[in-house]
């Protein structure tokens, strides 16, 4: 088999398949009957950046934030992951030419974008091989320490979609509002949330317990699966199982919320990465985003149902799971 | 009392700590010269060597594990401050539960006991203010909580003709907290102190009674919210057997 039919493009703005077992969602794809995450196995990821100038902008400085984003995900505890700037090049940031690129590019036609992620996979394993990502210079940008109104900060879109580079989906972690030119975010607590913070705002350039819990879940190591716990079951209503629902466990103790999604036909979900002890979980329908943000659109995602609390304190064991949750929806 | 007069009684204690020790042989030997059939007259009790056995129900007073937030970071464009997704409050109810425990007396006044408690209390949390109007909700888990413990205990003197025996007793323990299934265990130290009644049913040296007794534990570990040492009011109703 050639290398090129094995390998596929994929882009981060829309999912390939989620993947089970996974809080928030990692991207994954089909290889046969089951669902693999995509994942680096090479490391350090070596990368190049694009050297162009914008508005505000040096390539220099460019890279700079792009090393700052990258570090933060590198730092998470108990995860492997590493990366090498290689240098500059005159390269776009677009797949298939072997090298991972982060750069500029003038897209205006994409008018609601700031940036994207592209990858280049081994379909067989799901290897990440190649991810490039552009950020769109149509957009203006900052890379001041403290930010500039109106100007969107590199350091905090980078960190999203240096997620997605890694491996991860979009998190619903958040609450959006309808407005005339689309969603306005009111609050969210994942750096991995579809929708950006208004532009100069730099909240995003920390990373998110629902953040860690995701990175951990595909590159933790064994002190990791030792020192954090899962949750899994699934919602249904009347009877049968929710298709996409999002499903929240909150630690009372810490205040850490970390999402997940049932992500089959009979309502089945596992949250990972979370402390051990006691939880709560909350349950609502996928009603903060555009679906196409966070599931194929072939998908048949339930969100006629109410927000709700699962009834029970669910204890989550040290090196383990608390399985066979059921939580009950009703219809709106 | 003057430092010369506490020092006399120093000295007088002593003296009938001997006197007490020299009466054990003296006994044994009186028991050589004691008739064929004839019974041994009985020592006052409890005494060295009495041994009292008991169990019973135990109360453990709940304390409040704080209120949290699910806060999201908000969007600055839209307001200050956390944007709350829903508000929780947590405290661990009350709890009911048994105890058992064995004590040896070194004296009349003063025992060695050790014993184990079981509790069962709740945790709730509520949940409330939902920012898309769940309906409030109290999540629930019943702990199950041992501490296995050793006091002294010191008897003071009786009255109501011997029947009733106020006490105090101080020691510590071992807590052992498991959550609901035993999907998790949290471990800890366990201090108490302890002041009560113990009433006799009878003057028989062998004999029951009942014994109820309040206090504080001081936990230190075990399941909690927060790091530290946490106070909590404990009573205690046991039948018990002395012999």
């Amino acid at each position: 088999m050639s290398r090129g039919i094995k390998f596929a493009l994929a882009a981060a703005l829309i999912v390939v398949c989620a993947v089970p077992a996974a809080a928030y969602l990692k991207l994954g794809t089909r290889v046969g009957n089951r669902t693999v995450t995509l994942s680096w196995r090479q490391f350090p990821i070596r990368y190049f950046v694009t050297n162009r100038d914008v508005d505000g902008v040096t390539a220099q400085q460019f890279r700079t934030a792009i090393e700052r984003a990258f570090a933060n995900w590198h730092a998470v505890p108990n995860t492997t992951t590493s990366s090498q700037f290689v240098g500059f090049t005159q390269a776009q940031p677009v797949s298939g030419d072997g090298a991972t690129v982060l750069g500029f590019q003038n897209r205006p036609e994409l008018d609601r974008t700031l940036a994207a992620t592209n990858f280049f996979i081994d379909t067989t394993t799901g290897e990440i091989v190649e991810s490039d990502i552009f950020f769109n210079s149509a957009f203006t940008w900052s890379t001041a320490e403290a930010g500039i109104a109106g100007r969107f900060d590199v350091a905090s879109i980078a960190q999203h979609e240096i997620g997605h580079l890694l491996g991860l989906s979009h998190s619903a972690l958040g609450e959006t509002e309808l407005r005339a030119g689309g969603r306005r975010v009111l609050g969210a607590e994942a750096v991995m949330f579809p929708i950006a913070f208004s532009a100069g705002d730099l909240n995003d350039r920390t990373l998110k317990p629902d953040d860690i819990a995701g990175i951990s879940d595909i590159y933790g190591n064994a002190t990791f699966q030792r020192q954090t716990g899962s949750i899994s079951g699934k919602v249904t209503k009347n009877g049968r199982g929710v298709l996409g629902a999002h499903v929240v466990a909150f630690n009372p103790a810490s205040g850490k919320l970390i999402g997940g999604f049932s992500l089959s036909d009979d309502g089945s979900f596992v949250i990972a990465g979370l402390e051990p002890g006691p939880q709560v979980l909350r349950v609502e329908p996928l009603d903060d985003g555009d679906i196409s943000s966070f599931f194929d659109e072939t998908m048949d995602i339930d969100v006629d149902f109410k927000v709700g609390f699962y009834d029970q304190v669910v204890i989550v064991p040290r090196g383990g799971g608390a399985r066979n949750i059921e939580i009950k929806v009703a219809s709106k | 009392m003057s430092r010369r007069t506490r020092h006399s009684t120093l000295v007088t204690c002593f003296a009938l700590g001997a006197v007490a020790m020299l009466l054990v042989p003296t006994s044994a030997a009186a028991q050589a010269r004691r008739p064929p059939g004839a019974r041994r007259p009985a020592r006052p009790a409890p005494h060295a060597g009495s041994w009292e056995i008991g169990g019973g129900f135990l109360w453990q007073g709940g304390f409040d594990l704080g209120d949290r937030d699910a806060e999201l970071t908000r969007n600055p464009a839209t307001g200050t401050g956390p944007y709350d997704l829903f508000t929780s409050a947590s405290s661990l109810g009350a709890g009911i539960g048994v105890q058992g425990r064995i004590a040896g007396y070194v004296s009349r006044n003063l025992a060695i006991e050790g014993g184990a408690r079981i509790t069962f209390p709740t945790l709730d949390i509520h949940l409330s203010g939902d920012v898309e109007s769940a309906r409030d909700l109290t999540a629930t888990e019943t702990l199950t909580q041992y501490v296995f413990d050793g006091s002294l205990v010191w008897h003071f003197a009786p009255f109501h003709r011997g029947r009733a025996v106020p006490y105090v007793a101080g020691g510590a323990g071992y807590i052992r907290d498991l959550h609901e299934g035993s999907a998790l265990i949290e471990t800890g130290a366990e201090y108490h102190a302890l002041a009560g009644l113990k009433w006799w049913l009878s003057s028989r040296p062998r004999r029951l009674g009942i014994r109820g007794e309040a206090g504080v534990s001081i936990r230190d570990g075990g399941f909690d919210f927060r790091e530290g040492r946490r106070t909590v009011p404990v009573a205690s109703a046991s039948l018990i057997y002395l012999f």
